[in-house]
């Protein structure tokens, strides 16, 4: 009896059997110019030439599950002969989902899990519990921890009690990974080069050359100065796809200074977007969002909580989400709540090395406990019951 | 005489004659702001490049009869699915009817608005604001990137 665990995400899925490593791959479809008749499915975008203008179907929609054509097609590529070979009469599934999730997802979900595919067991949980529960794995003599998941359609704050998350706590802020890209496309579109289609491209040159700024203000005028004392404004070379595969910043010694090109190449050049951008999950407002950034929505969601938990919240704040990997994110977002919190309190920050497979390491420990045959419904309870005893015991 | 420099390369930026640009009133400015906001939730910027190609036919005609009951079962189960799934997020959340249950859910999870104030940054270079345009609202820094806005971005489309 094998355990899979899928974090099913809107972005990366990462899955694996617990016994073995964890592969990140993406969960969606891509559609390209160049091959018209093929659709791309998962992590066969390495089979593909020329990711220019790469169309993207994603079986997500504001972080919920809507398009089941799309996600079974990724399944059945994940679950089949060329990714996993899964048995499923022998295996379980540990599978996450979002929070508050719809009924109608959820039940669609355990008949295409139970029916389709017909797993032998299915655990559903959300992917903060997940995390949650490496966190106190680790920590054992930490009773609270609040979650900070910020992924690609939204950021979620979730406070964890004694392994059971606190439903008046949770605040969800509109800002994701992909806001954050479609912004980043915008700008360079209207100052430079018109790259709205290429989604795939910009995506990387936000993983590759932004970053969050400690001092916002300084950081500005830094980047407004002329010559060798702007340390914040890079090159970034564009992939052409023919010799060029992937882009790259030019270093610092080959820039050039007074503004002109060599041929034959396309070069961005980026001064305030790098810290700009990712200011956005700080401070919404930037853009006109009217919510709270992160760090004031942490403090508002802990003091939505009885006070006596208060300080143990304070102390254990984990970061996790693929939006946790820009430099300088966790000082940040160290900085900004011990402004807000109240002096007496303690407070801490964790961000994990691996943050994006964090919650999915979570959910290889759960795996292996003994207390995993309880927590799971078997194929048999389902068929007797309904969605019914779904509902009772998952917790979502 | 000196000639007043109204042509060439250096025609005043003043010259438009307030009067004579349209202003937006507050409703057309915040649904602006809306659409554009919508617009960052996309997935895709261009059209699907398969749209325009004919749909290919995938299933040939079977005249195997004792397949055909079995495959129409399959059919009809597809279908069911297709149906029953093609919802989009709006009709979902609709759906779950939220207005009756109690506690905790999707709309009370959505964080609330910010109680600082807002940054302004300029449209055109991104650097801190102090002025607005007159006509769209747009913040700008300099009289520089004033002239680049007028120029590609004011009331060039309208809500």
């Amino acid at each position: 009896m094998s355990t899979l665990v899928l974090d099913n995400g809107a972005y990366f899925a990462k899955i694996g059997y617990s016994h073995e490593k964890v592969s990140v791959i993406p969960n969606c479809q891509f559609r390209s110019k160049t091959s018209r008749l093929k659709t791309f499915t998962a992590n066969q975008l390495d089979e593909i030439k020329d990711p220019s203008g790469l169309f993207y179907i994603l079986p997500f929609q504001k972080g919920y599950l809507v398009n089941w054509d799309v996600q079974r097609k990724v399944w059945d590529h994940l679950f089949g002969k060329e990714m996993f070979k899964v048995d499923f009469a022998d295996t379980n599934i540990v599978i996450t989902e979002p929070y508050f999730n719809f009924s109608s997802i959820q039940e669609s979900m355990n008949e295409i899990l139970f029916e389709d595919y017909q797993f032998q067991s299915v655990l559903r949980v959300n992917a903060g519990s997940l995390s949650a529960h490496r966190y106190f794995h680790e920590n054992n003599s930490e009773l609270c921890c609040i979650v900070v998941d910020s992924g690609f359609s939204s950021t979620h704050i979730v406070p964890y009690c004694r392994g059971r998350k606190m439903k008046e706590g949770i605040c969800r802020i509109n800002v994701g990974g992909k806001l954050l890209t479609n912004h980043l496309k915008e700008i360079i579109s209207y100052r430079q080069l018109h790259v709205m289609d290429e989604t795939y491209v910009i995506n990387q040159v936000k993983e590759d050359v932004c970053y969050v700024s400690q001092d916002f203000y300084k950081d500005m005028e830094i980047s407004q100065l002329k010559g060798e004392d702007n340390t914040v404004v890079t090159e970034y070379v564009l992939p052409d796809f023919s010799s060029i595969k992937k882009g790259f910043c030019k270093p610092r010694e080959e820039m050039n200074f007074t503004g002109k090109y060599k041929t034959g190449e396309q070069v961005l050049r980026l001064t305030n977007e790098r810290f700009a951008v990712p200011e956005m999950l700080f401070h919404p407002s930037d853009i006109g969002i009217q919510e709270m950034g992160i760090p004031e929505a942490l403090v508002h969601s802990i003091n939505n909580m009885p006070e006596e938990m208060q300080p143990h919240f304070y102390k254990n704040i984990v970061l996790t989400g693929g939006s946790a990997l820009f430099p300088g994110y966790r000082d940040r977002v160290y900085k900004e709540v011990r402004a807000l919190a109240p002096v007496e309190y303690e407070v801490s920050v964790v961000l994990p090395l691996n943050p994006v497979c964090y919650p999915w390491e979570g959910g290889k420990l759960l795996a292996e406990n003994p207390d995993f045959e309880e927590l799971v419904v078997t194929r048999e309870d389902y068929e007797e019951n309904g969605h019914y005893v779904c509902e009772e015991k998952f917790d979502v | 005489m000196a000639e007043k420099k109204t042509t060439g390369n250096r025609a005043s930026i003043r010259s438009q004659d307030p009067n004579q640009r349209r202003v937006l009133d507050s409703m057309t400015r915040h649904r602006r702001l809306t659409r554009q906001l919508e617009a960052l939730e996309k997935d895709n910027f261009q059209d699907d490049p398969h749209a325009s190609l004919p749909q290919l036919v995938k299933r040939l005609p079977q005249f195997d009869e004792s397949n055909e009951s079995g495959k129409r079962r399959k059919k009809t189960r597809g279908d069911h699915f297709k149906q029953r799934f093609r919802k989009n997020f709006q009709a979902l959340l609709e759906e779950e009817d939220l207005s009756v249950s109690e506690g905790p859910n999707y709309l009370i999870a959505c964080a609330e608005p910010s109680k600082f104030p807002q940054r302004h940054f300029c449209a055109v270079c991104g650097f801190p604001s102090n002025y607005t345009c007159v006509s769209c609202g747009a913040r700008y820094c300099c009289v520089r990137c004033l002239g680049t806005h007028h120029e590609t971005r004011c009331l060039k489309w309208t809500v």
